[in-house]
């Protein structure tokens, strides 16, 4: 992986367009390494075979070339494992000293299978370099040119009366130009796929990141409505009772409300935590009969939900139940917990149960979903109460390699399939990308060396119009494949099976009708070209099919020479250097090409998958650390001096002054709550829920709601309500509170009877003032003892004209 | 009707506390208010010694279902000025109410505050605006509304916030007598629309003989 600097750092990670994707990465490394590999082999095997076959005399001369370019090859090859010990002109150079010295041993070694080899060692080269140095061309052309200079060199001097022959110059170019094109067009389609993959994968992020901040923002609720809104409930509700719990509890509460929700890790003993639920003091202690059946390793996400729910489901015995005693148990199941809390006490009717009433929904089920465990709470009038936590570890193998997932922080089950459905698309486009280029070599081909041999060499086919027609069958084939391709489609099985049984039939008819002694020869046209038609036909095949055709291929050519009467051992030669030549090259085309699809396109999936993992981790973190600072600097201005203060003993909860402004931030603390409630008219939802934190005090509050309601911003909202609330919170026996919506304006008013004077009525729309620019206007008018305070937002000017 | 004379009054409401409480709330008025006639169906309003009384305060809601609008048309085509005295907190019915005559409609939260001086204001053919009411012409969005000015809308919806004058007066830098006037021409403009009626009509007549609105305001 660790190819040329592309770790990710942060800026790279924001701008995901500006380097190349995981697939398209991955496709130059795997090209490069099947360059490097396939000129090395090429050049070991003929180069050893060229020394084998010399002249003793010239052994020594020869051995001085070639053994030099086969510890070229070496280090080349070594250089892949560690790209950064290498720098690229000594690769380069050593690329070039590899066909300089095999280009030279052609003359030294001498003879016609010297030519053969050289030829082949040089056109193997300069076809490979255009994979080595795919992403520098100018290199790989450079050493094209090299190649052919060596070429023409070698050529030169092995037979220095000849000619220079421009056939072969012709074929190398054309071989160079086919490689580059192969290249770029199965890099476009990676890029391709990576572009779509980037798509797709930052819709899901988001998705994800949503869901991550919407599961922080239940727990930090949960964990506020069973500390801080508790305490100061109680508070605001006392008079008159012993308050030695209250310091103490008042100091826990700040401490729960400043950590960050969901950044737990490891795993905790569910069996201890459980130990530790506090069973009340007091009036409100309630016995716990436990029976666990420890120890219950899980997660500290689902853990500490379970743990937070059944404190606040034993103070809800405490509160509702009417009795004091309770049995808590605990077991295994599966690979999960379960942990259940039954008490014999009054019973309710869950369904009665206001949606605002956060014990149950919010402390305990909304919370234990959000770690993606599932409570559920049982119960019947006079029949007692059963609440169960299940929790089960994350099912299928997508969790089990990718190791610290951010706990609390459910990772979506569909991340396997997704996976899957990743590597499946890569693949397809990969697919696509080899195929076009596999056709595009074979037209080329059949079109410029094949067509010309076919020409030439009319007058020794027998017939020559067998020959032809095997011509027209071929690029039929490769035209009707090429158009299912063209339109994005795979080929039909009779499509295919029909194509690839043409093909072998040009192999044999062109065996068969060409002169033995000519088999594979410059006359043969056919024998380099069908390979490449069947690597089109079975590209998304397991490339033993195309090797049994090679096989098949190769044999039909053997039988033919064969049947001819007795080959001489310079025949075999041949066949036998060309099948390695034409046929070996286009097996390790499969080869390579079976790489990419089961290999490469995987490693690209689990690539993406891996840093689209690593990014989204991060943006999880990044909001979740800044939501939570805002909702705590929200904090910071009311509920945190409060608490501080009666954590130090400070202020005092036999001081009504202090009820009152625990009353007041008790009813912003349900506000709040309610902002997360899905209904139709949130200002009305919210609003209703500081009306009942007063109510509970026994202040009469008469609601009423003028207009037709219509869209206030989250921060409007707040903004509207708190001074209500505030004035609300400190009213002593009734209020009237409206909501007038016109066209142009909501207006949310409160007159309290008789409202307690506090040096924080004035200042209460400062403290959510934030950084919002929503201009809400408050007005606030005295008169004996009530108190009128409106707070008013001008509406967009969209809402048009009721006409019913 | 003088100023003085005592008034009387039928009630239609098939609730019996409901009848002892506006009962009690008339015995305390400084002008005489009698029930000559009540019951939970709208023929006492029809049959002597109902079909005489001054004022009908009429449930819309009795017993056998949906709100008793035909009623209210038929008292109202009839002359007779009814006071609509409804549990339902609901403008669309205030509006419907107001639209087909009624002298005014009140919620039976307000009765306490507002019945009696509702009553004397219908049975003068005056001009009456509960808070619950002048809430729903606030805050009116028809199309066949009387055009209110900034101000006349500020007023009724301050009134209907705060239910009280001295709050609207002291906010708003007037004085209560000010405040009256505001809700009596927008009164007087809601009467001068939608379907014609005799009760409507002799509003208006009434309106502009004592000065409230001028002719060319409507």
């Amino acid at each position: 992986m660790g190819h040329g600097g592309y770790g990710g750092n942060g800026e790279e990670a924001a701008e995901p367009m500006g380097r190349p994707g995981s697939g398209e990465r991955l496709v130059i490394l795997a090209l490069e390494r099947f360059g490097v590999w396939l000129r090395s082999i090429v050049v070991c095997l003929c180069g050893a075979l060229g020394i084998v076959s010399a002249d003793t005399a010239d052994i020594p001369l020869a051995v001085c070339l070639l053994v030099p370019a086969f510890l070229a090859c070496g280090v080349r090859l070594y250089a892949l494992r560690r790209p950064h010990m290498f720098p690229l002109a000594l690769l380069w150079t050593l690329d070039a000293a590899v066909v300089v010295l095999t280009g030279l041993s052609q003359p030294v070694i001498g003879g016609e299978s010297a030519n053969v080899m050289v030829e082949a060692m040089v056109g193997i080269s300069v076809v490979a370099f255009q994979y080595e140095w795919a992403t520098r061309p100018p290199a790989g052309a450079a050493l094209a040119v090299l190649g052919a200079a060596v070429c023409v060199l070698g050529d030169i001097l092995s037979s220095p009366g000849d000619g220079l022959d421009v056939v072969p110059l012709v074929r190398m170019l054309i071989q160079v130009c086919l490689s580059r094109a192969a290249y770029l067009i199965v890099r476009a389609l990676a890029r391709a796929a990576d572009r779509s993959a980037a798509v797709r994968a930052a819709a899901r992020r988001e998705r994800e990141v949503a869901a991550a901040r919407r599961a922080s923002e239940r727990e930090y609720l949960a964990t506020l409505h069973d500390t801080a809104s508790a305490t100061l409930l109680m508070v605001s509700q006392g008079d008159g009772r012993d308050w030695s719990w209250l310091p103490p509890r008042a100091r826990q509460d700040l401490e729960a409300m400043s950590a960050v929700p969901g950044f737990e890790t490891g795993s905790v003993d569910l069996a201890a935590l459980l130990g530790c639920v506090p069973e009340g003091e007091g009036q409100a202690r309630v016995r716990l009969k436990t029976r666990i059946e420890g120890p219950l390793a899980i997660p500290s996400g689902p853990g500490l939900a379970i743990f937070n729910g059944v404190r606040e489901a034993v103070t809800n015995v405490a509160r509702h139940a009417g009795v004091r005693e309770a049995q808590l148990r605990a077991w295994t199941e599966g690979d999960g917990a379960v942990v259940e809390l039954s008490d014999t006490g009054r019973g309710f009717d869950p369904l009665a149960v206001p949606a605002r009433r956060r014990g149950i929904s919010g402390s305990i089920v909304a919370r234990m979903h959000a770690v993606g465990g599932t409570a559920t709470v049982t119960s019947r009038p006079d029949d007692g109460t059963r609440v169960q936590w299940r929790w089960h570890g994350p099912t299928g193998a997508s969790q089990a390699g990718h190791g610290t997932q951010v706990p609390g922080v459910p990772r979506p089950p569909r991340a396997q399939a997704q996976h899957t459905a990743d590597v499946r698309f890569i693949r397809g486009r990969l697919l696509r990308g080899t195929q076009l280029a596999v056709l595009l070599i074979s037209l080329v081909w059949q079109f410029t060396i094949s067509l010309r041999r076919l020409v030439v060499h009319q007058d020794v086919y027998r017939p020559a119009w067998a020959q032809t027609a095997s011509f027209v069958c071929l690029a039929v084939v490769a035209v009707v494949g090429g158009a299912y391709l063209l339109r994005g489609r795979r080929l039909p099985p009779t499509v295919r099976w029909g194509s690839l049984g043409s093909v072998l039939a040009v192999s044999a008819v062109c065996a068969f009708t060409l002169p033995a002694e000519l088999s594979t020869g410059a006359p043969d046209w056919a024998f380099g070209l069908v390979g490449w038609h069947a690597l089109f036909l079975l590209a998304d095949l397991r490339v033993r099919v195309f090797a049994a055709f090679l096989g098949a291929h190769v044999g039909l050519n053997a039988t033919a020479v064969f049947l001819s009467g007795a080959p001489s051992a310079a025949q075999w030669a041949t066949l036998g250097i060309s099948t390695i030549g034409s046929c070996g090259f286009q097996l390790s085309v499969g080869v390579l090409m079976s790489y990419l699809l089961h290999g490469t396109a995987p490693a690209a999936g689990t690539a993406a998958a891996q840093e689209e993992e690593m990014r989204t981790r991060e943006r999880i973190h990044e909001d979740m650390q800044r939501d939570h600072k805002e909702r705590y600097r929200a904090l910071t201005a009311t509920t945190v001096p409060l608490l501080v203060g009666l954590g130090h003993g400070v202020l005092s909860p036999h001081d009504e002054e202090v009820r009152l402004r625990c009353g007041v931030e008790a009813a912003r603390m349900r506000r709040l709550f309610a902002e997360g409630d899905a209904v139709l008219d949130p200002l009305l939802n919210e609003l209703r829920a500081c009306v009942e934190v007063v109510e509970h005090r026994g202040v009469t509050v008469s609601l009423s709601v003028r207009g037709k309601p219509g869209e206030v911003p989250v921060e409007v909202r707040r903004r509207l309500i708190d001074p209500v609330a505030v004035t609300l919170g400190r009213t002593r026996s009734t209020a009237r509170v409206t909501v007038v919506w016109t066209p142009r304006a909501v207006r949310v008013s409160v007159v309290s009877e008789d409202c307690a004077g506090g040096r924080d009525t004035e200042e209460a729309a400062e403290a959510h003032s934030g950084a919002t620019n929503a201009k809400v206007d408050v007005a606030r008018t005295t008169r004996g003892g009530s108190v009128w305070v409106e707070a008013g937002w001008s509406r967009p000017a969209i809402s048009g004209v009721d006409l019913t | 009707m003088s100023d003085n004379a005592p008034v009387s009054v039928v009630v239609v409401d098939d609730h019996p506390a409901i009848l002892s409480g506006v009962e009690a709330w008339y015995a305390a008025s400084r002008r005489p208010i009698t029930v000559v006639a009540a019951g939970d169906s709208v023929r006492e309003a029809w049959t002597p010694p109902g079909s005489t009384a001054d004022v009908v305060v009429l449930d819309l809601q009795l017993a056998e279902g949906g709100p008793a609008f035909g009623s209210l048309r038929r008292l109202v085509d009839a002359g007779r000025q009814v006071i609509v005295y409804s549990m339902r907190d609901d403008e669309k019915t205030a509006l419907n109410c107001l639209d087909l005559g009624a002298a005014t409609y009140l919620t039976k939260s307000e009765g306490r505050d507002h019945l009696v001086e509702a009553t004397l204001a219908a049975a003068d053919e005056r001009p009456y605006m509960p808070p619950a009411l002048a809430g729903a012409l606030g805050t009116n969005t028809r199309a066949d509304r009387p055009q209110l000015s900034v101000r006349e809308e500020n007023v009724l919806i301050e009134w209907f916030q705060s239910e009280s004058k001295e709050l609207v007066a002291q906010r708003l830098g007037i004085s209560v007598r000010t405040v009256n006037s505001y809700l009596d021409r927008v009164r007087i403009k809601y009467a001068n629309v939608g379907r014609p009626a005799r009760t409507k009509a002799s509003l208006v007549a009434r309106a502009i003989q004592d000065g409230l609105v001028d002719v060319g305001d409507l």
